[in-house]
Parts: structure tokens; sequence; C-alpha cells
């Protein structure tokens, strides 16, 4: 593999067109066509870079949003602030509550972490149960599981509630991320079950005949293998609980355990005029660690999704 | 030194006498209480948390605040949960949700002294009553109104409308004078529903629902005339039509470009609300409040007059007696009114307008229009379905096929005639 360089000539070069470069040209090719060849990557790109700021612009008008003066925001839809000011990130950052943001990023973080390791966990297992063990009434078991995905999250609400209640855990980070410890998103076992029947599992078996039991098999093959899709797992909790307003609305009844999605509602009412400045640049900074571990893990990301769905 | 001991000790009882109803208080007690409100309102009612706390100092209050989003979603779940805060500040039309029978909250008639009902006149008590029970006081009360951008009439060159002719005299004009993107009001489709309503009351005289027949106390023509009233006035350019609403997405009728640019010069709205209309307005633009408009011989001005919102309180707390005094201290005590100021709407309390009528505080636009309700014909109280989230939907989606001209003037009254009473009957039981 290493013995062709990477920068080898394809086309068979004799000494006579080494010496005379005008003649590796294709013959037909005029002055037009160049040109053309040319226009093709600055046509594409540009075309790219369009679409691209079209599709930015909102969160870009986000950015630009938070540094402008409230009035401005809403009379045009230019990006360019008049009169730039910083105001909306410190009064913004300030709140108006008895807590500043960070007691709010710090509790979005001890509610998305133990619950993207958990659920992480949880999936894992499941899956590997799923697509590697023979049990009885499997296909039962796991369209029931489907089912779950289908259900409207909005019915488990109250039920769901009295048994926190009853637990005790009301007004506290446990509702929210313990669910996740039993595999309760059934979209992610499906996933990762997908997943891991794209690859032969003879692997698998030649681990067990090493001497592996069902767990080592799991750590030492499963997991390596099918990385991309676990942090496509991780990734996708990681947003989606960063986002989740309904769950700490209904747990959370202390404002100093309100995480960023609630936080970033609490200034906006029906009789008030809202600050959408300080809305905004708020709004910029919690899609930060989203953003940041996304760029991070993109990679894995792409991959995890679409190798399952071909594969699969 | 005996005399002087004898006079501290004298002061001691006096003192201890004074506080005698509060004694059984003494325990330390920590209360719950709930709002919804944008900063200013958190920033004005924690401070006025923080001197009540002074005031009692073996109560602690934890507030449980949000904004608006999800606030009556959080509360019926607590209230189903049987959880919800001591203290809780409601919708008036939550009251039909949660206490038909007038149990759902702690009837205050039970409580003593703690409650000043003095404070309140016999109207503003109705409203909070459920069932002969009184679940709730109001914070202050609320009706809609007409405000106007008066920069932009200056510029069309007429006075602020006084009467529905002029306001639909005004339509055409701001047409031909200031161009075919100005408009005299700007009215979304739940305006127009109120605006309805209040043309017909009117006329008619009479609540537009009538709960104990669980029916629209109006006929299919009664229908037919506010259908024929929102066509004529677009066609007549006097409101924006609901493509050119459309046109501007979901967005906040306060925070349309047109709004704050002073294209759209007018708004039927709340007084305890027209504050967020006044604040988005771009500098130069000045908000003033307009007459109301009559119809000639109208016995009422079909006012949707009711609470803005209420303190109620949990009718399973248990320490209903502090949470009343709380509940007194932040609608009648000078300390707490000042420090809410107007931002709640003029209130109701007769101790708290004194306050703010002595701090000269009791000025603005919003207190204007407080004062022209109290000139208006105002009898009917509209019952609480007229807003049902159901209602008002049945009726927003028939003036919606209406502007799109899905459906005739006729066709669209007669849709809103039955589908109206239809969901009226299922949603009062």
């Amino acid at each position: 593999m290493r013995a062709v360089a990477p920068s080898a000539p394809v086309r068979p070069s004799t000494p006579a067109a080494l010496s005379n470069p005008a003649s590796l040209r294709p013959p037909a090719l005029g002055q037009f066509a160049r040109l053309l060849m040319n226009l093709g990557p600055t046509l594409r790109y540009s075309v790219l870079i369009g679409i691209g700021f079209l599709m930015l612009y909102p969160l870009l008008w986000m950015v630009a949003g938070a540094l402008k003066p409230n009035h401005e925001i809403f009379s045009g839809i230019g990006l360019i602030p008049q009169a730039p000011t910083l105001e909306g990130f410190a009064k913004g950052w300030q709140t108006s509550t008895e807590y500043t943001f960070t007691t709010y990023f710090l509790n979005t973080f001890k509610i998305v972490l133990p619950k993207v390791v958990l659920t992480v966990i949880s999936s894992v297992l499941v899956a590997f149960g799923f697509a590697r063990f023979h049990l009885p009434g499997r296909r039962l078991w796991f369209g029931l599981l489907i089912a779950t995905v289908l259900l409207p999250k909005s019915v488990l609400l109250i039920p769901q509630y009295l048994m926190f209640r009853e637990f005790g855990w009301l007004d506290t980070f446990l509702p929210l991320y313990v669910p996740s410890a039993f595999a309760t998103e059934g979209f992610f076992v499906f996933m990762i079950v997908q997943f891991m029947r794209s690859f032969p599992p003879e692997m698998e078996e030649a681990a067990v005949i090493d001497g592996c039991n069902s767990l080592q098999v799991l750590w030492h093959v499963v997991v390596p293998v099918i990385m991309p899709a676990v942090i496509s797992v991780a990734l996708f909790q990681f947003m989606w609980s960063m986002n989740d307003f309904l769950g700490p609305l209904l747990y959370l009844s202390s404002v100093g355990n309100y995480p960023i999605s609630l936080a970033l509602k609490m200034s906006i009412d029906v009789t008030e005029a809202t600050a959408w400045n300080e809305v905004l640049a708020m709004s910029t900074l919690a899609l930060l660690p989203s953003l940041l571990v996304f760029f991070f893990a993109q990679r894995y990301f792409i991959e995890g999704v679409t190798l399952g769905s071909v594969k699969g | 030194m005996t005399p002087r001991l004898s006079k501290r000790q004298f002061l001691g009882a006096a003192a201890a006498s004074l506080a005698a109803p509060y004694v059984r208080a003494a325990a330390p007690v920590e209360l719950r209480m709930s709002w919804w409100g944008g900063s200013d309102i958190h920033k004005a009612q924690l401070a006025a948390l923080r001197r009540f706390e002074a005031r009692y100092p073996n109560i602690r209050v934890r507030a449980e605040y949000t904004g608006w989003l999800g606030h009556l979603e959080r509360l019926t779940t607590q209230i189903s949960g049987n959880t919800a805060p001591d203290l809780m500040q409601i919708n008036w039309n939550w009251l039909v949700l949660f206490s038909r029978d007038g149990l759902g909250f702690y009837d205050l008639r039970q409580l003593g002294d703690e409650v000043d009902l003095g404070q309140f006149d016999a109207d503003s008590l109705a409203f909070g009553t459920m069932a002969g029970r009184l679940n709730a006081l109001p914070i202050c009360m609320a009706a809609r109104l007409f405000y106007y951008n008066a920069s932009t009439y200056e510029r069309a060159g007429l006075p602020l409308p006084t009467s529905w002719d002029e306001l639909f005299a005004a339509g055409p004009i701001f047409r031909s004078r200031l161009g075919p993107e100005y408009y005299p009001i700007d009215l979304n489709l739940q305006d127009v529903v109120a605006i309805g309503r209040a043309w017909l009351l009117q006329r008619s005289g009479k609540p537009l629902v009538d709960e104990q027949g669980r029916k629209l106390n109006a006929s299919e023509s009664d229908m037919q005339e506010i259908a024929a009233l929102y066509r004529r006035l677009v066609d007549e350019h006097v409101t924006p039509s609901v493509e050119e609403h459309a046109s501007y997405g979901n967005v906040a009728p306060h925070e349309m470009r047109s709004w704050i640019n002073g294209r759209y010069a007018g708004v039927y709205q709340w007084i305890s609300a027209i504050g967020k209309s006044a604040d988005t307005l771009a500098p130069g633009q000045r908000i003033e409040l307009g007459a109301y408009p009559l119809r000639a011989g109208a016995v009422d001005a079909g006012l949707l007059y009711r609470p803005a919102m209420l303190h109620a309180i949990n009718a399973d707390t248990k320490h209903p007696h502090e949470a009343a005094l709380l509940m007194s201290f932040l609608l009648n005590d000078e300390e707490a009114v000042r420090a809410l100021g107007l931002r709640r709407g003029p209130p109701v309390s007769a101790r708290a307008l004194k306050t703010l009528a002595d701090d000269g505080k009791l000025t603005g636009i919003a207190w204007q229009g407080r004062e022209q309700v109290r000139t208006l014909p105002n009898h009917i109280h509209e019952s609480g379905f007229f807003e049902h989230p159901r209602v008002r939907d049945a009726f927003m989606e028939a003036f919606e096929l209406l502007g799109y001209q899905r459906l005739d003037v006729a066709a669209a009254g007669t849709r809103m005639y039955e589908d109206v009473n239809q969901i009226l009957k299922r949603v009062i039981r």
C-alpha cells in the first residue's frame, strides 16, 4: 500500500511527455472549455456557500441579535448591528432571578451527564441481548420495545409524576435521569441492534472459544466495533436532554434547580415585552456545549447514523 | 431601675398582645408560592417576598416561578398530583378548569382576618367566587381597549377614532394618504373574536355564552353579523388580511415589524398587557388610549371585563393562615404594593390603590384605561367558557376560513354558530 507514492502520475509517462507538459493536456480542450473547467468548481462552491449561508442564517441571526439593542432586533433582518453591545450577555447572565446562569449551566450538566452515561450503558446491554441471544419470545419483546417508541410521551406524564411523588423524588434530578438506566429510549436500542446486526458473529465466537464470558465479549470485542453507534447515541441523548423542557418543568419546582432550557424561557411573559437580546445571548451560550461536542465527535456521528441504516 | 424594668415589661406585654393573632404562626413555617411573569415581575415579586419575610421572620417563602410557557401544564400536574404550592397565581379561566364546584381552592371566607376582604368590592369578589365559595382574589381587573399609535394618526392627518364609523372611515384615508401598507388598527384572529363579541353585545346587551343552557346566547344571524363585520374591516382596509398577517410568520403582534415602525397604528389590547405594545415601539412613536366606540343606542360597551390574574390558596395547604397572610401582604400592604407598582396592571385592592395614588404612581396608559372602563356602560358578566381554548379555536377557525375566502360570510357565521354550540354542549358539564 505504502509503495505507491500519493502523487504518482496516473497516466503512463514517457520521457517525451515529461519534457513537454503541454502534451499532457487533452488535445481537444479549447479556450472556452478550459474556462468552463475552472468555472465548474467556482460555481459549485459558490452555490454550496450560498445555500450553506442560507441554512446557517437563523443561527447567525441569533448571534447577531444577541449583540443588538432590543428594538433593533425585529425592525430588520440585517445581520450587522448598528451599535453592537455586549449588554445582552452581561444582563442575561445575571438573569432576573436570584441565581446567575452559572447555576443553570451546572444544573444542566448534573442532569445531562448521568443521563448520557446511563443511556449508553443500558442501551448497549439491552441491544446486545436482543442482537446476540435467543431469548424465548424475542420478537415479541423487541416489538414491544419498538412500540414504546411510538407511544406519545404525554400519556405517561401524570402516572410517572405520581410514581416519582411516591418515591419522594420531586424537585430532585433523579426523575430526569434514573429512568435512562432502564433503556427506556427504544429508539437507541433499535439503532444499536441494527448496527450490531451488520457485523458477523465470528469474532465474538472466537472470543468465546478463547474463554471470554458474555460481558467480556461485549466489552472487549463488541463495544470497540460499535463505537460509532455508541457515540451517536451519546450525542443524540446529549442534545435532546439539553433541549428537554417539559421534564424539568414538571419535576423541578425550585428555581435553584432549573436547567438552561427552563431558565431561557423564564423572562418570556404574555404581559411584558421580552428582552430578546438577553434571551438570544443566553441561547447562543447554551448552544455552545452541543456545538462543541458535535464538532469533536462529528466523524463518528455521521458514520454511526448512516452505517447502521445502509447495512441493516 | 425598677420603673424602667416595669416599663420594658409593659412594652413587651403590649407587643405580645399586638402580635397575638400570629402567635400560632410562631413556629418556623415554609410556604411555597408560584407565579408566572417576565424579568421585571420576577425581580419585583422577589423583592416583595423578602419584605414579607422581614415582617414575619418565622415564615420562609420558597418562590417557584416560570415564564408564561408551560405554567398551566405544570400547575395542572401539580394539582392532580397533590403537590401544588400553598399560594399560586392563576388565570381567571383556570377557575373553571380546577374548581367548578368551588372545592378546588381554599375557601377564603373560612379564614379569619388574615385576608382583608374589605379592600375588595363586591364585583371583584364575585369574579373569584365559584359555587358560592370565594376561591381567589383578583390582582388586577382587565378589559380590552383601543390603543392607537398617535404619531401615525398625526401623519395621516386624522384625530384618533371615537366611533365605529370613524374607525371604518380611517381605512381608506390611511391607504390613500400613507400607502397600502398602513392600517388604522391591527387585529389578529383572537382580537377579531373579541371585537365581534363587543360589536354584538353593544346591540344585544346579554352575555355571549349561556352557561345554564350550554349554548350561545345568540342566533345564527347574529354570528353572520360578526362574520360580516370582519369582512368589512378587511375590505375597507381597516385591518390587515389574514394573508398579510401570515406573511410575517408566527410573531407576536407587538413584535411585528409593522407595529414597531408604526404602519399598523392600533391594537385592541388588555389594559394589563398594553405595556408590552408600548415598549416595543421604535423611538419616536407614541401610543395613546382611544375612545371606546359605541354603536348607536348601545346599552353596554360589550367589554370583556374580568380579572387579569388572581391569587388562590391550595385547598390542601398545611398552612392556610400563613398563606393568607402572604396573599394579603402582596395584594394590600404598602411595601409590597410599592415594590410591584403597576407591573401587574392597576391593582384592585382599595388600600393598594390609595398607596399608589399617594405616591403619584397612578399614571400612564394602563391607568387611563382603567379609568375609561369606569366611565363605560359595563354590566355584563361573561361566562368563563367564552375563553375556553376550544371555544376560542372554533371561532378563530371560522374567521380564518372567512379570511382566506374559503367560506362566504353567511357560511362562516353558520359554521361558528354550529361549531361553538356543539363545543359548549360538550365542555360545560
